[in-house]
């Protein structure tokens, strides 16, 4: 889209998440900055991705717990050339494997560092990027 | 279970890897069976089976899910078993599996599996889109994937739990570049050698990748015949018998894998060592798909070729090379041979038959009675292993 006052071209806006049926709660969590995974209670266990049932006993009587939103690296990699022409303005940027305090990983950038400080078994806390008119969880070193 | 009767691979044909501006997805198919049947002197009705693989899968919006249809009717057979199949880089394999279970079946005596590939430019929108295809949409797409930095995450995880150093990962490439100096079908044949001073200095892609620890995206295809042992026996005396093949779906997505340094290759190995009656001592060398420098390092440990986490060390003591105790992708891996896009899963299973078969060339191994060849679909989601031998 190009500005019509500086004549200078916008980067083109990040992937925006699809929701699906089975995840609206965990994106209505999300915009209000609160990491809510599905829970089963047979296994006392929360997990990611949000699906129908639960992926260790497939009990699908599911509810939604919030998190505490503190994790660590579990893996990581610094990109330096981005596929992804709203990503390019970015690099070099983290993109991870979280694995949260609670157990669940999942997959996200590690924001607001130096990319080289980054290390398996950083501990790190979960923050919110506006996605369009939603918001996705995010990590960041833990303060 | 009772012994069953014995398949062998008797033909194979692969394409040099390049680009091929002239072809689309389709004319590559039809070259490749054309040097096929010429190369083997074969007729369209030796093959009683088919199996195929879409391949325009890596271009995005294929449009041939149906080719094998396409491709019988153009050959002008009526063949008995037929499909398209994808699972992909472990395409092949799994081809390889289910035509020994037609044939050992009794529903035909050969079955050829054949794929072509196009691989777009990286430049181009390839990377966005390949990306798009090996992650998940929704949780992980949005996160700016790219099909190096999803590999990436097993190797750090290797270098975090093992010590494994990059310098090690660039012994990987080191050693697949001396393979492919010996085969003049490698597309980096004729190239220099490399150092490990060479691949550190290339310019970083995802950490702990740089540029030469990927694979060369290229374009090509290969064929081979699988055969009932009369079958097999009419059309080559030292045909790749399957002495053992295994297959294990682990995952789909990089960040729902239960570990990353044990992510599904030790299971399809396992049983392929037991239907083959053989243990890792028993084998020769090994082909594995090596579609970054990480990969040949962690299957060679779960495939029990070398101790868990002694991967990287493997490599480092040069045992993988030309003369070494245990080569490792005698073809030059896709890292040096090329990485033809959808059709990249054939590269080492066609070396393992060609070694088994002694037609090797130069490179050809002194000792080749049985060899492992892994190979994966994803990110490093689903394994096929096969162990073939020089007699049943």
């Amino acid at each position: 889209m190009n500005d019509l006052t500086t004549g200078e071209t916008a980067p083109p806006e990040k992937p925006q998440p699809r929701i699906t049926k089975c995840a609206a709660p965990y994106w209505q969590h999300a915009k209000d900055e609160k990491l809510v995974l599905p829970y089963c209670g047979e296994c006392e266990a929360s997990f990611y991705y949000p699906r129908l049932w639960c992926p260790t006993c497939f009990n699908q009587d599911i509810s939604w717990k919030q998190l505490s939103g503190k994790g660590k690296v579990y893996s990581y990699s610094v990109i330096y050339q981005s596929p992804l022409a709203s990503y390019q303005g970015d690099v070099p940027y983290v993109l991870a494997i979280i694995e949260l305090d609670e157990g669940p990983r999942m997959m996200a950038n590690v924001l607001n560092c130096d990319v080289d400080t980054v290390s398996v078994d950083m501990a790190v806390e979960v923050l919110f990027e506006a996605r369009g008119d939603m918001k996705i969880p995010q990590f960041q070193p833990a303060k | 279970m009772a012994k069953l009767n014995p398949v062998a691979i008797a033909a194979v044909s692969e394409m040099k890897p390049g680009r091929y501006p002239e072809m689309d997805g389709y004319d590559l198919y039809i070259e490749v069976i054309r040097q096929f049947l010429a190369e083997w002197s074969l007729k369209p009705t030796d093959i009683q089976g088919l199996l195929a693989c879409p391949s325009g899968m890596a271009g995005g919006g294929s449009n041939d899910i149906f080719v094998h249809e396409q491709l019988y009717e153009e050959m002008g057979i009526k063949p008995l078993f037929a499909d398209t199949m994808n699972a992909g880089g472990s395409t092949y394999g799994l081809m390889v599996q289910r035509a020994v279970l037609a044939i050992q079946q009794g529903k035909v005596d050969s079955v050829l599996c054949v794929g072509a590939g196009k691989f777009p430019k990286v430049s181009t929108g390839g990377a966005e889109s390949m990306a798009r295809m090996v992650s998940h949409e929704i949780y992980e797409f949005p996160y700016g994937t790219f099909i190096p930095a999803l590999y990436a995450q097993v190797a750090t995880r290797h270098m975090h739990e093992y010590g494994t150093t990059v310098e090690q990962l660039a012994e990987v490439c080191v050693s697949s570049r001396e393979w492919a100096l010996l085969n003049p079908d490698a597309s980096m044949y004729g190239s220099e050698a490399l150092s490990v001073e060479k691949v550190r200095q290339s310019r970083p892609i995802a950490s702990p990748f740089n540029l030469y620890d990927c694979s060369i995206p290229l374009e090509g295809g290969a064929a081979f015949l699988v055969c009932s042992e009369a079958f097999a026996k009419r059309i080559n005396q030292q045909p790749a018998y399957v002495l053992g093949m295994g297959e294990f779906h682990n995952h789909r997505n990089i960040h729902q894998a239960a570990s990353l340094t044990d992510i599904g290759c030790s299971k399809s190995g396992q049983q392929a060592y037991a239907m083959a009656g053989l243990s890792p001592s028993d084998i020769d060398f090994a082909e594995i798909y090596d579609a970054f420098s990480i990969n040949p390092l962690v299957f060679m440990e779960e495939l029990g070729l070398c101790p868990q986490g002694k991967g990287g060390e493997f490599f480092q003591s040069g045992a993988a090379k030309p003369g070494g105790d245990f080569p490792v992708n005698t073809f030059g891996g896709l890292l040096s041979f090329g990485h033809t896009g959808d059709a990249s899963g054939m590269s080492m299973i066609v070396e393992g038959i060609r070694q088994i078969m002694g037609i090797a060339g130069e490179r050809q191994l002194d000792k080749a009675n049985a060899g492992i060849v892994h190979s994966y679909g994803g990110m490093m989601s689903e394994h096929s292993t096969l162990i073939l031998g020089r007699s049943a």
